[in-house]
């Protein structure tokens, strides 16, 4: 049995949150295109599920990383977009991919660098197309000017978010070192 | 002692523990979950990251791979860390004893 949802989230650990809520109710997520997820039938609570973004990472060092991964024992459910969903059977015990401050705030940086390199493009073309729609008849640019500056507000909200879980994590490691 | 050398991670510490004899990725991962009796649990994703900088500063090294999962050990340099960090963990230790109990070791 299959169930396929459309769903957009901002906040991909909420995303991953709501796909192992469904794991949960039995709904494995077997793959994820845009904003489509596919879901199988499966056991309840079998599976736990991680989202990781690998966008930024050199080809070789993702293929080295992936294969590292599958070594450990997880399995990679779906890709798609710079992202990747992996799970480990629950059975296994607690399941992370990042377990300490330092490596955890490596891949947060990573998120923010690239977020806001789309977050600034974004607004550069936007820019460039509302001045181009000035001069232009059609109002395709005005139009395409409004996307950019919504995709830059669709960004710039878990980017913040991204910055001030890194920033809460820099605070405790004033007095923890993990 | 000055602070030549920085304090490691629990991870980094346990990594290199692990690696006193040869382990790929996932060995270390149980061996550390077992020595720790499942205190410390490390993501792959931690161990991968720690693994590309230890090998970068030749703490320790890759085993010649035979296709199948890759293997690496401790050099002496790593093991020169060990001590190091053995030595201030018991500095903290005693220390810990000599205030709190008013007992010296020894």
């Amino acid at each position: 049995m299959k169930k396929v949802k459309y769903r957009l989230y901002v906040d991909y650990e909420k995303e991953e949150q709501w796909i192992n809520e469904l794991a949960q109710q039995g709904w494995l997520l077997e793959k994820f295109k845009f904003f489509r997820f596919t879901f199988v039938k499966g056991e309840a609570g079998s599976y736990i599920y991680r989202n990781e973004l690998l966008a930024g990472l050199a080809l070789k060092d993702k293929n080295e990383y992936l294969q590292f991964l599958k070594e450990s024992g997880i399995e990679i459910v779906s890709k798609f977009g710079g992202w990747v969903y992996f799970r480990k059977k629950a059975s296994d015990g607690p399941f992370g991919i990042y377990t300490d401050t330092a490596s955890k705030v490596s891949y947060f940086n990573r998120i923010i660098g690239l977020f806001t390199l789309l977050l600034v493009f974004n607004i550069i073309i936007g820019i460039v197309n509302l001045i181009i729609s000035g001069y232009a008849d059609s109002p395709v640019n005005s139009y395409t000017s409004f996307f950019n500056f919504a995709a830059a507000i669709l960004i710039a909200v878990p980017t913040i978010k991204v910055y001030r879980r890194k920033k809460a994590l820099q605070e405790q490691q004033n007095l923890f070192e993990q | 002692m000055r602070q030549e050398h920085l304090p490691l991670t629990e991870g980094v510490y346990y990594i290199l523990l692990s690696l006193y004899e040869p382990r790929h990725g996932y060995g270390i991962m149980q061996l550390t979950e077992e020595l720790s009796k499942g205190r410390v649990q490390l993501g792959a994703g931690t161990i991968y990251g720690a693994i590309k900088t230890l090998v970068g500063r030749k703490w320790i090294v890759a085993l010649d791979d035979d296709g199948r999962k890759k293997e690496y050990v401790i050099t002496d340099l790593g093991k020169t860390m060990v001590e190091y960090e053995m030595k201030r963990l018991n500095e903290l230790y005693e220390n810990g004893l000599l205030m709190t109990k008013g007992e010296k070791l020894k």
